[in-house]
């Protein structure tokens, strides 16, 4: 895991109209997709990547033409070890998908076009570049038999 | 005239770039500024920036939005803009192999250029192939085909 006591953050707190129910659903799916934690119900988070902090400025854009509001921060967390306990979140979070990609690869007739696919949707949440998405990788590889190499 | 954007250009900036030149202005001359930086020069429109009347609407790229705004017809330059779309923003249905090729091809080449300038010049030839691979499966009228306007319009008023 490639974690230091510099990494920052983004935040994104935001609160848009209950009705349409489409709209909360649209902006919940995105920050999902986006692999974005949430702390206590309060904010979501990411480490920030020019890539992130792209997409959440996007977002929070989104959020204000549906009729929303959004504050967006970027920040350093300041007390001792809390970077690691984030980061390890977010690790958690992808190892627990990258497993389930390996127990559905155990199954005989393992589709392996659906999990590759969901293979490649892990990884681009895999914002702290996790062990385990290498072995899944592999293991795909090796899954669809014919040559060796 | 003069177009603003945020430096360090990407797969939807480069794809405004080529589209500006090629069916807008070509005499254009671009500016970049660091990202986030205000207020943005005077006399000049700026695009892909968040919050400014040329970007992202509606889970739409500005590649996207440009279209509309300037009422590009083309169904192979709204093929293009799924392609951007997927390439750029999250989207939840992904129909178009191409994007996230596109979306990588485009950081290298900013990589490999020693500014934005060479960066959107060197990308023309991406979007150029881009557009006539497109045209040509549209005109072979595969399951690749274009769509046929379905996709949904709106306005853009800020």
């Amino acid at each position: 895991m490639e974690q230091s006591q510099e990494t920052s953050w983004v935040l994104l707190v935001y609160k848009i109209p209950r009705e349409p129910t489409s709209s909360r659903a649209l902006v919940w799916r995105k920050l999902k997709r986006l692999g974005a934690l949430l702390l206590h119900d309060a904010v979501w988070v990411l480490p920030a990547t020019p890539w992130t902090r792209e997409q959440f400025q996007w977002l929070a854009v989104e959020i204000g033409e549906l009729e929303g509001e959004a504050y967006l921060w970027e920040s350093h967390l300041l007390l001792n070890g809390l970077a690691e306990a984030l980061a390890q979140q977010f690790q958690a979070r992808v190892d627990a998908a990258y497993q389930e990609i390996l127990s559905e690869l155990e199954q005989e007739e393992a589709d392996l076009v659906v999990l590759s696919r969901k293979y490649q949707q892990v990884r681009a949440q895999d914002y702290f570049h996790s062990a385990l998405g290498t072995h899944v990788r592999e293991r795909l590889m090796r899954a669809r038999g014919g040559f060796a190499s | 005239m003069k177009w603003v954007t945020w430096e360090q250009v990407g797969v939807d900036r480069m794809a405004c770039a080529w589209l500006i030149t090629k069916y807008l202005d070509p005499e254009a001359e671009f500016l970049f500024v660091p990202a986030g930086q205000k207020p943005l020069p005077e006399g000049a429109e700026p695009f892909d920036i968040p919050g400014v009347r040329l970007s992202h609407h509606r889970g739409h790229c500005t590649f996207y939005t440009m279209l509309r705004v300037y009422d590009l017809r083309d169904p192979v330059l709204e093929r293009m803009a799924r392609v951007v779309d997927e390439a750029d923003t999250v989207q939840d249905v992904m129909l178009e192999p191409a994007a996230s090729g596109l979306d990588v091809l485009c950081r290298g080449i900013r990589r490999i250029s020693p500014d934005d300038w060479v960066a959107l010049e060197r990308g023309r030839l991406l979007y150029d192939a881009l557009y006539a691979q497109l045209q040509a499966e549209a005109t072979e009228g595969g399951s690749e085909a274009v769509g046929r306007g379905s996709e949904q319009s709106f306005d853009v008023s800020l």
